[in-house]
């Protein structure tokens, strides 16, 4: 059975501090395993710390704010040593059922309904069944697994790496990425969250668009900054987000006000929601530039520009380098 | 209260008292305390704790024992006290924050060692 993995050590200078490993649901099930045993199994093939993401990559996800997504994670895990920890080291996601009454609780999901209404449906685990109280995480030993397998962290030396799902999409779809550190936008904008039941990182809604989890100021914006980061290619996360926006979605509204979001509807000249951003969160966007002013800016581009015109519109990341994921995720097999 | 609770000073002195049994007294170190200042310990398992000091301690090849105490769910929830004092040192005010501190689980001490045997009760069956 394969397995794609990315090598704890150096990338373009960036410390990877954990090997970050993917496997595939339906792979796992052919091969008469169940996802726990391959968690346990692909663990002994490293000495280090690991983290590891099992994918239905016919399920579909939702960002931090609030785009739904093709492809999710559907269990996570930690190992180190070439063990995983009995209690704390697997965690699974839970299936949110369709509903309309859940797209009416959470409005962004209208583009579940527009655009996948016969996916499955995963974020973060249910949980009244994990036994860690506050962070969706998995840990062994060194390795750590945080927020729904997309921050991954060596518990020892203490680095990190920022791995949001768009970005893990790319590598189990061979796309392309972008190695760098996370910058100020980022950490601002993964604080602008939507209202979620067994959201990636809050297990209930807490966080509504146009407000801010992080809701510290003009320290939201240090929070990840110097943080190594794997995320997509910026003509995707603008074709994803254009497409939210064609379902009806609106920043602040039904989506978070996250920089990216509102560059997107910046400058394509579309509706942002003004009166809901919160001044706490609207105080964070402004120590990132992203002020009233620059928002009234429309630039009135067409889809197809605004996609072109990816990495000059929307901002994120600092020191970055785009590789094809060829470069940097490799194949391996396991023998079962 | 005496027969539940373990003044953490007491614990600390049975952990080396522990290791006194066998022919050959054992050197006692202990770690992840060392934040402490007082504390109450479970009576229950302090008992068992220097039953396994004295076991190893009574092994002829084991030279010196180490204790370490790291938390048993590797999240733990802190209450942070933000304190405001004037010149005199007196506290005008406080914000109180919560804070989750992420630690790494027990593999980490393992030394590579695989001789190991688990007293430990299951989370939720303590």
């Amino acid at each position: 059975m394969r397995y794609l993995m990315i090598p704890e050590g150096l990338l373009d200078g960036k410390i990877i501090p954990v090997t970050v490993v993917f496997m595939f649901a339906d792979e796992i099930e052919e091969a008469g395993l169940t996802q726990d045993e391959a968690i346990i199994k692909v663990a002994k093939e490293f000495t280090g710390p690991v983290a590891i993401n099992i994918f239905d990559k016919n399920a579909i996800t939702t960002t931090s704010d609030g785009l739904v997504v093709e492809g999710a994670i559907v269990r996570m895990g930690a190992a180190d040593g070439g063990k995983v920890n009995e209690d704390f080291g697997i965690l699974p996601m839970a299936e949110i059922p369709y509903s309309e009454e859940r797209i009416k609780d959470e409005p962004h999901l209208i583009q579940w309904k527009k655009l996948f209404p016969e996916r499955k449906l995963f974020r973060g685990p249910d949980p009244a069944k994990k036994l860690i109280p506050v962070h969706n995480v998995t840990i062994t030993g060194r390795a750590s697994n945080n927020n729904s397998a997309t921050e991954m962290m060596n518990i020892i030396t203490m680095e990190e790496l920022i791995f949001p799902i768009l970005g893990q999409l790319e590598c189990i779809n061979d796309g392309n990425v972008i190695v760098g550190y996370t910058g100020e936008e980022i950490s601002v904008g993964i604080g602008m969250t939507v209202a979620e039941q067994f959201g990636r990182v809050f297990p209930h809604p807490q966080f509504h668009a146009g407000e801010t989890a992080h809701n510290s100021g003009e320290y939201a914006k240090t929070l990840k900054r110097e943080i190594p980061c794997i995320v997509c290619d910026k003509k995707v996360i603008a074709e994803k987000t254009i497409r939210a926006l064609k379902c009806g979605c609106v920043p602040a509204r039904e989506l978070g006000c996250s920089p990216v979001v509102l560059s997107v509807a910046r400058a394509l000249g579309s509706e942002i929601d003004f009166d809901r951003i919160q001044p706490s969160a609207q105080a964070e966007l402004d120590s990132v530039g992203c002020t009233r002013e620059w928002m009234h800016e429309k630039l009135n581009l067409t889809e197809e520009e605004v996609i072109a015109r990816a990495d000059e519109l929307i901002p994120g990341v600092t020191d970055g380098k785009k590789h094809k994921v060829s470069e940097i995720v490799f194949e391996k097999e396991l023998v079962i | 209260m005496k027969l539940m609770h373990t003044k953490l000073t007491e614990f600390i002195e049975k952990m080396h008292n522990a290791a006194k049994h066998g022919k050959k007294e054992k050197s006692v170190t202990i770690r992840g305390l060392e934040n402490l200042k007082s504390a109450k310990m479970q009576s229950l398992r302090t008992g068992r704790i220097e039953d396994a000091v004295t076991d190893l301690a009574e092994m002829e090849n084991i030279d010196s024992v180490e204790v370490v105490v790291i938390p048993r769910v590797p999240e733990t929830m802190h209450t942070v006290l933000v304190k405001g004092k004037d010149k005199d040192g007196k506290t005008e005010k406080i914000v109180l924050e919560v804070i989750n501190i992420i630690h790494p689980t027990e593999e980490v001490e393992f030394d590579g060692c695989t001789n190991i045997v688990d007293h430990r009760p299951k989370i939720g069956l303590h």
